[in-house]
């Protein structure tokens, strides 16, 4: 039976979709079946850097409403033999789904898959609530910013009331070299303010927004953010890897062998 | 027309507000149905009643408390006197009451309060954990936070200006007691979220010449308080 993982974050902007393409690349490479759920009706946009977009026939409203069969809305990504992903619909708004539908498609989902990533749409409205509805495990996206620590706090505190089963952190974005000056949060102070567990930290790195604009996620690359998703995504197998401390040394970010334990 | 009867809740219980012209018969069976149709609400309820817009003889208030204790779950602790003298006596021992009930009692909440959750409570209350920026706790009480107080807190919700607000490290957007508020210091958001990884010291709030002083905990402080 596969396991229903939603990634979210309250506020929007922070890297969900962007996490949620990360992740489901990586944890194909570790030769895990996943697919993806793009629940953000509406605003399609996780196809897009999947670089998916010109594959669409069906989309989430479709098989929903009972247009096309389940198979039909699934495209597979070609790089990858068992990553798929299930685009949402550019033209329906939040409100054409209900969580009941979405915890049905997901247990359906459960049988073929290993993983199924949702990546929740901004906001607690309808749309959260339908993309956490057969979630038993979550993961919250946030920056080091202090608009997003707020809302993180509460989709954790609604998360909690939902009784999500498993609540785990992605801080995205740190730089090191502000958090060096004290301009910035450091991964302690958000994992104290927080008070959950952390699943990784991914550093501010150029090559993600090379990526995206390929449509190509970096997972496994060795570009900092590459090797902090490729973590990310053993840990959620279960994997102890320790978190990577980023060193700026020549103005950019560069892995160094000085490794701390949680 | 005037409505017969019209149910106004205040402190101390339900006052009713009676029509001056309509005939008794009528009037009782106006406010029988009128506390039917709220029944759940007022579901097993101990209130004390008051009467005003009418004079009623005693024989008349008696039916009327009789026939509210037997057609509805209501119990009537007591019917307040118009009277202002003894109105005023009746309601110190109702406050006095309250009061000891909201200093003596107490519950505890367990893990952290995040923005947007609110903790209400009729008595006093302690929090074992952090109330972050954005979560608020209303108690009639005081309230005791064993970790970081980020968010806003009520103490003493019904007026009593003898309740504190304590915490093992206060960073609070805002404090109320009674009708005081203070708010927190001017500070960057930040510095305000930082501002909870400096050592800890536990402080306490209360009223002091009508403002809220802040003032950090020393031994035999609370001798102070009730």
């Amino acid at each position: 039976m596969g396991e229903v993982i939603v990634i979210t974050s309250g506020k929007g902007g922070v890297g969900k979709t962007t996490t949620t393409a990360n992740i489901g690349t990586g944890l194909a490479q570790l030769e895990k079946k996943v697919i993806l759920i793009d629940t953000d009706i509406g605003l399609r946009n996780l196809d897009v850097v999947m670089g998916l977009e010109n594959r669409i026939v069906y989309n989430l409203v479709d098989v929903i409403e009972g247009n096309c069969r389940l198979k039909q809305a699934i495209i597979r990504d070609r790089r990858y033999p068992n990553l798929y992903l299930i685009p949402s619909a550019q033209t329906k708004d939040k409100t054409a789904v209900n969580p009941e539908q979405m915890k049905k498609l997901t247990e359906a989902l459960k049988e073929e898959f290993d993983y199924i990533l949702l990546d929740c749409p901004a906001g607690i409205e309808q749309g959260f609530l339908n993309a956490i509805a057969g979630a038993t495990r979550a993961i919250v996206v946030t920056t080091p910013e202090v608009s997003a620590i707020r809302d993180a706090d509460r989709v954790i505190g609604l998360l909690e009331s939902a009784e999500m089963e498993s609540i785990q952190l992605i801080i995205n974005r740190i730089r090191i070299d502000m958090v060096r000056r004290g301009d910035m949060m450091s991964m302690e102070d958000v994992k104290e303010i927080l008070a959950v567990e952390l699943l990784g930290i991914v550093p501010d790195d150029e090559e993600i927004v090379i990526s995206t604009n390929r449509g190509e996620p970096l997972t496994g690359g060795d570009s900092p953010a590459g090797i902090a998703y490729s973590n990310i995504c053993k840990r959620l197998l279960g994997y102890e890897v320790p978190f990577l401390t980023f060193e700026n040394k020549t103005g950019l970010l560069a892995k160094v062998s000085g490794l701390f334990k949680r | 027309m005037e409505q017969p009867v019209i149910l106004k809740s205040n402190k101390y219980g339900i006052n009713l507000i009676l029509n001056e012209e309509l005939p008794f018969e009528e009037l009782l069976t106006a406010i029988i149905s009128k506390f039917h149709e709220s029944d759940k609400f007022f579901k097993n309820a101990n209130i004390a009643i008051s009467f005003t817009g009418r004079h009623l003889s005693t024989e008349e208030e008696i039916r009327i408390v009789d026939a509210i204790t037997e057609q509805t779950s209501i119990h009537i602790i007591c019917v307040l006197d118009t009277d202002e003298q003894k109105e005023l006596s009746v309601k110190e021992q109702i406050e006095a009451f309250l009061k000891q009930q909201e200093e003596s009692t107490g519950q505890f909440y367990r893990g952290t309060l995040r923005s947007g959750q609110i903790l209400e409570s009729e008595t006093s209350v302690v929090v074992i954990g952090d109330v972050n920026a954005g979560a608020k706790i209303v108690a009639k009480g005081n309230i005791v936070v064993l970790g970081s107080l980020g968010g806003n807190a009520y103490a003493g919700a019904a007026g009593n200006a003898d309740a504190f607000v304590a915490a093992l490290h206060m960073n609070p957007l805002q404090i109320k007691i009674a009708d005081v508020i203070g708010t927190g210091q001017d500070k960057s958001p930040l510095e305000r979220l930082r501002g909870r990884k400096k050592q800890l010291e536990p402080q306490v709030a209360y009223i002091k010449d009508e403002a809220i002083c802040l003032e950090t905990l020393k031994d035999g402080m609370f001798e102070n308080f009730y």
